[in-house]
């Protein structure tokens, strides 16, 4: 319960901070509305073109946007050694993890909601929106799998002075596999192709039941130095 | 009792040598201040102590058992040369995040302490439009919710005026006569000095002496800050 308990208090504490200081999810909208508007010039996305590109696009756009907004939460943390708060406090490392994990879920989702929304109506696809409960499952492991991984990895990386640039290169070769399981699903369910998205999405499971596992045991480490 | 021990500790930042060679301890409720010029290790020293850091060599015990396996971070309250405050949120929220942290329904007692460390009329305002002072109060009187047995204080009357280091003189005296512990480093000669059971001083990472503060006056402390070209306040 008391792990829980400190695991919320950090979830209410970062809705607060977003709230507040707007910089992370607010960031996050604003690149996937840039990247969604990019990709509609540079590439033919017509009508019968759209459907075979959609998954491609999506995650691309969650990726970068996902990469960005968990860089700021752990920003946050590390401004003024904010972090030792919570290290000097009962909540253990994996209560904190947990914490920052479930915020950066939130964030991910929301951001997810408005990017395939957008992308309904930019590209006048609204099949995807018609389509979300068989996509659901995909890109809800998906978007576990890369709160898991980049809660560690962001954190890790912003104890450094180059934080912010050295995150994509420790975070994207990790998630290759759920970028591949969330592109593939999403694109055998859009496109009705055969094989069927099952085995993605449980190559996904397990590679998010993994990543929490080691996560959780490493995450202890990064925060003592 | 010793609450806390370091033996042989030694610390190395790539090609440079913070600390070296230390040996000491913390009894229950005993306050040491660490005097030293800039540079000498004494940030270093409290941060080993407080677990946040590493040696690279030696050993650190809490209640005789290796850090790696104590709770020494859950006993104690660390106050480095940053605040640990979310600046965006305001003082009532950052006061309430610690007490969510710790499942502490004391409410009332938040605004006691608020009150005492004057920022109860700033409660509302956001982290990053109070003065330095202020955040180093609201840094302290953090603290105070947490109630931990030991108080590491780096610098802690850096940004204070006159009055409100009076201020927090006296609240850190009354934490020793609760039976708490404090580690105090400081520029401060004198009020260091008063509030001291043991006095030490760290210079290019080695302690020249760690003494009772009868064996020690300020005129001995102010001679060496002098001698190493540093002005001691």
């Amino acid at each position: 319960m008391k792990f829980m308990g400190s695991a919320i208090a950090i979830l209410r504490k970062d809705i607060l901070l977003e709230l507040r200081g707007k910089e992370s999810l607010s960031l996050m909208l604003f690149l996937s509305l840039l990247l969604l508007v990019i990709f509609n010039f540079a590439l033919d996305t017509g009508k019968e073109n759209v459907s075979s590109l959609a998954s491609g696009i999506l995650w691309v756009v969650f990726t970068f946007s996902g990469i960005l907004g968990m860089g700021r939460t752990s920003m946050a943390e590390r401004d003024e050694d904010a972090y030792l708060s919570i290290v000097f406090s009962p909540a253990s490392a994996e209560s904190f993890y947990i914490g920052k994990v479930l915020s950066n879920l939130l964030f991910l989702v929301i951001m997810e909601i408005f990017t395939l929304l957008f992308f309904a109506v930019l590209y006048d696809f609204e099949k995807i929106i018609s389509m979300l409960p068989q996509l659901l499952p995909g890109l809800l492991l998906g978007t576990l799998g890369f709160s898991l991984v980049g809660t560690l990895f962001s954190f890790l990386t912003t104890a450094s002075r180059y934080g912010e640039v050295l995150l994509p290169f420790l975070y994207l070769p990790v998630v290759v596999p759920i970028i591949l399981g969330g592109v593939s699903s999403m694109d055998i369910i859009l496109n009705a192709k055969a094989g069927g998205a099952g085995k993605w999405i449980q190559i996904m499971a397990v590679f998010d039941i993994l990543y929490f596992a080691v996560s959780l045991l490493l995450f202890r480490y990064i925060i003592e130095e | 009792m010793n609450i806390i021990e370091l033996r042989g500790v030694r610390k190395q930042y790539h090609a440079k040598t913070a600390l070296s060679g230390i040996d000491m301890y913390v009894r229950q409720g005993e306050c040491i201040t660490l005097f030293g010029p800039n540079g000498a290790g004494k940030t270093t020293l409290l941060k080993i102590i407080s677990g946040i850091m590493s040696p690279t060599e030696g050993k650190v015990l809490y209640n005789d058992k290796p850090y790696s396996e104590s709770d020494i971070k859950k006993d104690a309250f660390y106050l480095g040369h940053r605040t640990s405050l979310y600046n965006a949120l305001t003082v009532m929220e950052n006061m309430d995040f610690i007490r969510r942290l710790f499942s502490l329904d004391r409410r009332w007692q938040v605004e006691d302490i608020l009150r005492g460390h004057g920022l109860w009329e700033r409660r509302n305002d956001p982290v990053n439009e109070l003065s330095q002072g202020m955040k180093r109060r609201l840094a302290l009187a953090k603290g105070f919710i947490m109630n931990p047995k030991i108080f590491i204080l780096d610098e802690p009357f850096t940004g204070l005026d006159h009055r409100w280091r009076s201020a927090v003189l006296a609240k850190i005296k009354d934490i020793k006569k609760q039976g708490k512990s404090v580690l105090i480093s400081t520029h401060l000669v004198e009020e260091g000095h008063r509030l001291a059971d043991r006095v030490a001083f760290l210079h290019r990472g080695k302690f020249l002496f760690i003494k009772d503060r009868e064996e020690v006056d300020t005129g001995e402390i102010y001679g060496l800050f002098d001698s190493m070209g540093e002005a001691a306040r």
